[in-house]
């Protein structure tokens, strides 16, 4: 069962939304992050069991921040979330470590499918 | 200026929603215009402003400057969220999306002259790029819009002389900056929404209605 999770989105508007589709009956942590390298920072100090990460975002982007934290924990568990799904980002992003895809806006469909695969990968 | 503009026009809270509104319709017609014309295409974060008609000139001069003159498409588009988009690219880009949009040499060897064929390059990239931000915008908002043809507004425009507002001075623009980046090239552009009092409110609304219907 997932305990915390790290939404990492410039918009606060995104991650309102974000928040508001998770399952509130799991008592996850929620940490926020609202850029790459704050994402970054706070997945380090939280170690957080799933992170959603945005992919377009000022200072670092989303690309360079899963990059980062996949290069120094291959463990981590990140699911992209982007409104932008063409097959060279979706290959690009794969290919860098993330675990999966969700569409923005979300859905509570995708978000709950989104957790049962982080909760699959973290018991392998 | 402007930004007293946006604060008067748009709360902080709706400013946040507007913006994420429009992330992630250009971010969904980035995907859908790349399986149009199957080039890699990203759309940058959209920045933002809310200007009257009457400053559009000014603005547009002090962003363009080092570019002299622009290209315009028009397009107007109908629903409850309605008006005019105007799509600007600095002169020349006509030919970058022309090589982009022709590798294969296709249309070169037709009979088309080379003005003809960078004008409705220009136009058809405006339809393509028009018709995805705003059907996005529509579709997130729960809005259905229809679309007038695309028509070259003003070819080679210099800014500077351009003492005239191309909109009603007491109209309300939303100016949305991105620079889209088709594969190795990127064509700065300039999409404008210019619409109305009636438009804003129905806006306000359905932004809301929007972050709502998230439960």
């Amino acid at each position: 069962m997932l305990k915390s999770i790290l939404i990492v989105d410039d918009s606060p508007v995104a991650r309102m939304i974000m928040k508001k589709c998770l399952p509130t009956d799991h008592g996850l942590t929620i940490y926020e992050a609202s850029n790459g390298q704050e994402g970054v920072e706070r997945y380090f100090s939280h170690k957080p069991d799933l992170t959603f990460m945005d992919l377009t975002m000022p200072v670092m982007d989303g690309f360079q921040a899963l990059s980062t934290i996949k290069q120094r924990d291959p463990d981590a568990v990140i699911i992209v979330a982007t409104a932008d799904i063409q097959e060279k980002v979706l290959s690009r992003v794969t290919t860098l470590g993330a675990l999966h895809t969700i569409k923005k806006p979300p859905s509570k469909e995708a978000l709950k499918d989104a957790l049962e695969r982080a909760t699959q990968a973290l018991k392998h | 200026m402007t930004a007293e503009i946006l604060n008067n026009i748009f709360a902080q809270d709706e400013k946040d929603i507007l913006q994420e509104v429009m992330n992630i319709a250009f971010g969904q017609a980035s995907a859908e215009l790349a399986e149009v014309i199957d080039i890699f295409v990203i759309l940058s974060v959209p920045d933002i402003q809310v200007l009257q008609g009457s400053d559009l000139p000014g603005y547009l001069c002090r962003e363009l400057q080092t570019s002299g003159t622009v290209n315009i498409i028009e397009q107007n588009f109908l629903g409850k969220f309605a008006g005019q988009a105007l799509l600007i690219f600095p002169s020349g880009a006509e030919k970058d999306l022309l090589t982009l949009f022709n590798q294969d040499q296709e249309f070169i060897n037709n009979d088309i002259d080379m003005d003809t064929l960078e004008r409705e390059t220009l136009i058809e990239v405006g339809n393509i790029l028009i018709g995805a931000c705003i059907g996005k915008i529509a579709e997130l908002l729960a809005d259905v819009v229809t679309y007038d043809p695309p028509r070259l507004m003003a070819k080679d425009l210099c800014l500077e002389d351009c003492n005239k507002s191309p909109v009603a001075p007491d109209s309300f623009v939303i100016s949305i900056r991105t620079v889209f980046r088709f594969e190795e090239q990127n064509v700065e552009g300039y999409l404008f929404l210019i619409t109305n009092q009636k438009s804003i409110d129905w806006l306000k609304k359905a932004l809301f209605a929007f972050l709502e219907s998230f439960g």
